[in-house]
């Protein structure tokens, strides 16, 4: 009989996907569509199903590994909490005007994101500190009763205090924690102090106030997840992603549900990164393109990148700083990925000069690429690879979509190739070109702007249309290799089965490193660690610490996150320090080109402690494709590769078909999951896990 | 190689463009030093052709759009035969480096294909000071262009990858800050680098001569779209005035006057009838006058036009040698940036006639610039911030508050960095009720900031006007309130001139409150929804009176709030005969 362990649940808007692993390591996958509200039961029929045919016991399941999107469709939606926020006396607008910047230049007509808590539930408070924290105006307990009292009679749900520089001294915000406590017990409570003691006013305000508006909601979506999983005999802990990429349990997510709002994306960088690291990769650049957008990442020495402050809301999330303002800021750990509107779905066009454009509109799921013959006969890339030849001409994902590819050729041919006077293919294949283009602005947000050069590193190509434009983007960016996984569709469930149980907690420790005294450090260092190890409920002995610091030279304002020596956190002494300044050196020549050593000193601003806990990974052993269901014979049909090497004829095969020895392209894998093409002058093979390696000339 | 230009191609190189310039732009302003570089953003970057023609920018500030080109032709000019790799020039004068104003320093480095320079990477940054009669180097006052700070004309840095020290060492001692400046020079440098490199990749990515090919014809895309846009604009000539209210503590009015022809896809912007230039620093160079028409048309212009020379082609600026848009020599330019404001909100009021849906009713008019500084310990700090903003109504929502003006997307500066860093304490910040024009669409609300100095003594300047000419609503909608600038207000309450020319001297524990002007209405305040105006007045941005005054709409005070619609109704008409019957 089969066991089943660990279960993975990825829910979506539209689709549910579950990713479970059997004990032998292989992976089985299910889509569904999703149930709102009732999320889980999708899951619970979804998982039922699986292990049903599996023969796997459901008592088997020991973890159930989710990710979700109700903290970010609370935001998206402006359906989280009532909530009331508390300020100093003076700056109960901070919130709203944010930082002045917008996103768009020239653009008259903007609107900005309004604020998540109206003008008139922003209380303020007389208190006063200064920005070592000394109380230049003691608290005034009389104006928070009188803000409690405003707040009873006006249902609020959730409450957010943020005051001035209160990074440097919590005593006025955790009085201000007491007071309201014990007179609105049941009311959602975030202090900055807990969420985000760092300095900068509208960013730390903006955080909290996220995390008291998605707090409710979140909390609901839990217990009611957990409740409904149980009652179904779906058991173990409820382990859910985090924005930085770890799972924690569903109850602590309770204590900071910000830290979930971008745990869609996290996850497949996840399965990136196991999965490319057990196949010997540890520099890849992942590619995530579905049907509007594309996303990035950069996996680098085996890790994730984090990046320090992103916004949510008001359209696309940004992590742009030059690109502020459009959303909400949310200053908590993140995978830096970056994300550009351009997926299958993106529709073509000509500007008034005649330039082709991509996107940033999509035809969506509904009514979709003109291919699809439901009312859109505008073209979009799937079109493209459509009349190109590299999707199927009779039905997409493996025969369940059937389309219309005379559709694709009226459409650019109306629309794009006769008011250019360029052929068919010719316009197609530029169509799939600038594609590539837009999505290599992605891809260069999360390398060259970060001083990392896309050539060291191997491409990680997932969603549903990953495998068909990453060879020619990795041409573009001189990557050489291309990985194809297994279950790229649902790619993101599969990552959450990889997940390991991890939070990143930090605490400002503003001070030259010169000056950095190890005891100070010390003593921050284990709150942080009895932080980390209360919220991931497992003895010490399961943890591993990774002390970091973020630090900047002396009058910069922004900071670099670099790893403190193994055991700082523990036992920090002056030459760990010295070594930290170094290392911090090398990573700022390495993003920006120079150094300023000896002419600025550097500043730690936070410390940091990330705390996993050791498990038993799933083992990875040799995936066995399409087991189970039948390789279908070799195919072919006439494929355009451009005007180097013009239509060829192309076998299309199933990934069966592949094994350890590298096939000469030109060739097309199709699977039910997506579509991998590998021109002519590269070659593929199959790795032990299953994995497709493109290799480029 | 055919010279056919493939659209496919001309796509993927522009769009490699801008990403280099991006790119320079993020390592500019995350290894920069002062706030006004690192959190107000007041810089660009650049990558230009072998002719100096910006072929993207990464921009940072729109006001700086088309303000390389004329620096870098007088470079590549001057310096003919006289470069070599690893050069790094640096320049700010306006007169004989074709600069902006003396605190915007220009940082270029040429990038070689062997011998042969294909291509410049530049950028501009906004210096936190650079010596000169006041602290910040934004002296009104100034009367010629020696009082403003040091001016450096076109000339290397860095010659042939070796520091030319000696221009550093006296960069460094005319400053009040030299590490905020030096630091701000080496991010420049920093990001010229990585435009470099980039620039290098793509060239070596799909040939030289390609890309040079290319980036021609970029030029000539963009003029054809430029052109192409500004034929749907109705043709003919749109004229606007708009002011300045002048200097010092009796201010004379300065006019800015404007006549734009719009014909046959080509804009004509003709600053005829403007004032002289002025004994003040508010005189802007010819270059930034050139820089704020683009940015203006650049602002009603729906396409993604790309941010290269060929947009400059269809417009062209003129304004008469020796106005107040086109000085000559020795007029001061340090506080110049209020003109450029000015011609962009001017330009707008113009055009508005022509595209009411593509621009706001007045803003703010840019940014206040407040400088408080002194010594401390004996050493010199100069707080500099650039405060921003709110914009009028417009065709289809009311003016929004917390928004940089259209010609320079700037930040602003936290109020825990100022505290950290200055001296100084923020007491207060946020809206003013009752100070956006009326309008059907109202204007945005004013923003307050009240500084207190904790220091000795320090003095204060500020550049600030829209008191006497408040911002201008559009088609029926009101004025926004005035501008005020006030000291110690629950003391003494004394008022400051608008535009000071002399420096006010402040103690330890005197504040300082700055009230920006409100944006301007849009539309008959009268046809305002009721219901909107009730939200504005539960939002406590409107009060009770002014609803009832500016608005005619008779909320009820309450838990909550309601409109009494028989009294609004009533108000209504009668407000309407009143102005029927004025007209009449």
């Amino acid at each position: 009989m089969n066991t089943v362990s660990r279960i993975a649940a990825d829910i979506g808007g539209t689709f549910t996907d579950i990713a479970v692993v059997l004990a032998d390591g292989r992976i089985a996958t299910r889509k569904l569509p999703s149930t709102p509200p009732e999320f889980a039961r999708a899951v619970v029929s979804g998982v039922t199903g699986l292990l049903g045919e599996l023969g796997a016991p459901l008592a088997g399941i020991e973890q159930v590994l989710h990710g979700c999107t109700v903290a970010t469709n609370a935001i998206l939606e402006y359906r989280g909490a009532r909530t009331a926020l508390l300020t100093t006396r003076g700056f109960r607008d901070v919130l709203e005007l944010q930082r002045v910047r917008v996103p768009a230049l020239y653009d008259p007509l903007f609107e900005k994101p309004r604020p998540l808590v109206p003008r008139r539930l922003r209380f303020e408070v007389s208190e006063r500190l200064d920005a070592e924290g000394n109380v230049v105006a003691e608290l005034s307990a009389p104006d928070v009763q009188s803000a409690i009292a405003a707040i009873e009679a006006e249902d609020i749900e959730a409450i957010a205090v943020c005051f001035l520089h209160s990074y440097a001294n919590p005593a006025h915000e955790r009085r201000v924690g007491e007071m309201i406590r014990a007179a609105l017990p049941d009311r959602f409570l975030s202090l900055s102090v807990d969420i985000l003691p760092q300095k900068r006013e509208y960013e730390r305000t903006s955080t909290t106030v996220i995390n008291a508006y998605v707090g409710p909601p979140v909390s609901r979506y839990m217990r009611a997840m957990i409740d409904d999983l149980r009652a179904a005999g779906v058991g173990g802990r409820l382990l859910v992603m985090q924005s930085s990429g770890g799972v924690i349990d569903a109850e602590s997510v309770v204590h900071k549900p910000a830290q979930i709002v971008e745990c869609g994306p996290a996850a497949g960088v996840i399965g990136a990164l196991e999965i490319s690291a057990a196949s010997g990769y540890r520099n890849v650049i992942t590619l995530d393109m579905g049907g509007t957008t594309a996303k990035a990442s950069l996996i680098e020495e085996g890790r994730l990148s984090l990046a320090a402050e992103y916004e949510v809301g008001g359209g696309m999330s940004s992590r742009s700083a030059l690109a502020g303002g459009g959303g909400y800021a949310l200053k908590l750990p993140v995978i830096d990925i970056s994300e550009v509107g351009a997926g299958g779905g993106s529709l073509v066009w000509l500007d008034k000069a005649g330039a082709l454009k991509v996107g940033p509109r999509s035809a969506g799921a509904v009514p979709g690429p003109a291919c699809y013959g439901a009312g859109n006969d505008r073209p979009t890339v799937t079109d493209a690879n459509v009349v190109l030849g590299y999707l199927n001409p009779e039905a997409l994902a493996g025969g369940s979509v059937p389309i219309d590819a005379s559709l694709s050729r009226r459409a650019i041919e109306t629309h794009v190739a006769a008011p250019l006077g360029r052929g068919l293919l010719e316009t197609a294949y530029g169509i799939h070109q600038v594609a590539n283009t837009n999505m290599m602005r992605a891809v260069k947000a999360v390398t060259t702007y970060r001083g990392r050069d896309p050539r060291d590193f191997a491409m990680f190509a997932f969603g549903g249309n990953g495998g068909i434009h990453a060879v020619d983007l990795a041409r573009a960016l001189q990557v050489r290799e291309v990985i194809v996984p297994v279950a790229a569709g649902v790619f993101s469930a599969v990552g959450l089965l990889f997940a390991r149980l991890e939070v990143n907690e930090m605490a400002a420790f503003l001070r030259s490193v010169a000056d950095a005294r190890a005891e100070d450090a010390a003593r921050v260092f284990a709150d942080l660690k009895a932080r980390i190890v209360r919220l991931l409920g497992v003895p010490e002995a399961e943890i591993g610490f990774e002390p970091q610091a973020d630090a900047r030279y002396k009058g910069q304002g922004f900071e670099l996150t670099v790893p403190l020596a193994n055991g700082a956190h523990e036992a920090p002494t002056r030459a760990m320090f010295d070594d930290f300044a170094a290392a911090f050196a090398a990573e700022h020549v390495a993003r920006y080109g120079h150094s300023f050593n000896g002419a600025f000193p550097v500043e730690i601003v936070n410390l940091r402690l990330v705390g996993t806990v050791r498990q038993e990974r799933p083992p990875m052993v040799a995936w066995v494709p399409g087991a189970g269901r039948a390789a279908r014979p070799e195919t072919s049909r006439d494929v355009y590769f451009g005007a180097a090497h013009g239509v060829r004829r192309t076998p299309v095969i199933d990934r069966a078909h592949l094994d350890g020895v590298a096939r000469q392209g030109p060739f097309i894998v199709e699977e039910y999951e997506g579509t991998s093409v590998v021109p002519p002058d590269c070659t593929a093979r199959l790795d032990a896990a299953g994995n497709i390696i493109i290799a480029l000339p | 190689m055919s010279a056919e230009i493939d659209p496919f191609q001309l796509e993927v190189i522009r769009h490699s463009f801008d990403a280099v310039a991006e790119d320079m732009s993020l390592t500019l302003m995350r290894t920069a030093h002062s706030g006004i570089v690192r959190d107000s953003l007041d810089f660009s970057t650049s990558i230009c052709d072998a002719l100096g023609q910006p072929l993207a920018q990464g921009i940072c500030t729109p006001m700086q759009l088309g303000s390389f080109y004329d620096a870098m032709r007088r470079l590549i000019r001057d310096y003919a035969g006289r470069i070599s790799p690893g050069d790094v020039f640096i320049a700010n004068d306006p007169y004989e480096a074709a600069g902006q104003h003396l605190p915007d320093i220009y940082v270029a480095t040429p990038v070689f294909d062997g011998d042969r320079i294909v291509a410049w990477s530049t950028t501009i940054a906004h210096h936190s000071d650079v010596g000169g009669i006041v602290a910040g180097s934004n002296a009104l006052g100034a009367e010629e262009i020696y009082q403003e700070g040091l001016r450096l004309p076109i000339v290397k840095f860095v010659e042939a990858g070796r520091r030319n020290q000696a221009l550093w060492d006296v960069i460094a001692i005319n400053v009040r800050t030299p590490d905020k400046v030096l630091g701000d020079l080496q991010a420049q440098m920093a990001a010229c680098m990585s435009g470099e490199r980039e620039m290098k990749a793509l060239f070596a990515r799909y040939g030289t001569d390609t890309v040079l090919r290319y980036a021609d014809h970029l030029h000539d895309y963009t003029e054809r779209l430029t052109r192409a846009e500004l034929r749907e604009i109705p043709e003919g000539t749109y004229h606007f005035t708009d002011h300045i209210d002048g200097l010092g503590a009796n201010p004379e009015p300065v006019v800015l006057q404007v006549a734009v022809t719009i014909r046959d896809g080509s804009a004509l912007v003709d600053w005829e009838g403007t004032s002289p230039q002025v004994k003040g620093g508010i005189n802007p160079s010819f270059p930034f006058t050139k820089a704020c028409a683009y940015t203006a048309f650049r602002s009603i212009l729906k396409a993604d036009l790309p941010t290269c020379h060929g947009f400059a082609r269809a417009i062209e600026v003129r304004a008469p040698l020796g106005s107040l848009l086109n000085p000559t020599f020795p007029a001061p330019c340090g506080a110049r940036g209020i003109t450029g404001y000015r011609m962009i909100d001017c330009l707008l009021g113009a055009l508005a006639s022509a595209v009411p849906d593509r621009v706001t009713a007045d803003t703010s008019g840019g940014s206040t610039l407040p400088t408080i500084a002194g010594y401390r310990d004996g050493k010199a700090f100069v707080f500099c911030e650039t405060f921003m903003g709110t914009w009028g109504g417009t065709s289809a929502h009311d003016g929004q508050s917390g928004v940089p003006h259209m010609g320079a997307n700037q930040s602003n500066v936290p109020i825990e960095m100022i505290e950290s860093d200055y001296p100084i304490r923020i007491e207060r910040y946020g809206l003013v009720p009752d100070t956006g024009g009326p309008g059907r669409y109202r204007g945005g609300l004013s923003l307050t900031r009240e500084y207190r100095v904790l220091n000795d003594e320090a003095i204060l300047n500020i550049r600030s006007d829209k008191r006497r000419f408040p911002p201008h609503g559009l088609f029926g909608g009101g004025t926004g309130a005035p501008s005020l600038n006030l000291i110690n207000p629950d003391a003494e309450n004394r008022l400051l001139p608008v535009l000071m020319t002399e420096v006010e001297k402040l103690r330890r524990g005197d504040v300082y409150r700055h009230i920006m002007a409100g944006g301007g209405g849009y539309g008959d305040p009268l046809d305002r929804d009721p219901a909107d105006v009730l939200a504005d007045v539960i939002e406590e941005k409107v009060s009770l009176g002014h609803a009832r005054d500016a608005y005619g709409v008779v909320v009820l005070p309450g838990r909550p709030p309601c409109v009494d619609d028989a009294a609004t109704q009533a108000l209504r008409a009668r407000r309407r005969a009143e102005a029927t019957g004025a007209g009449a």
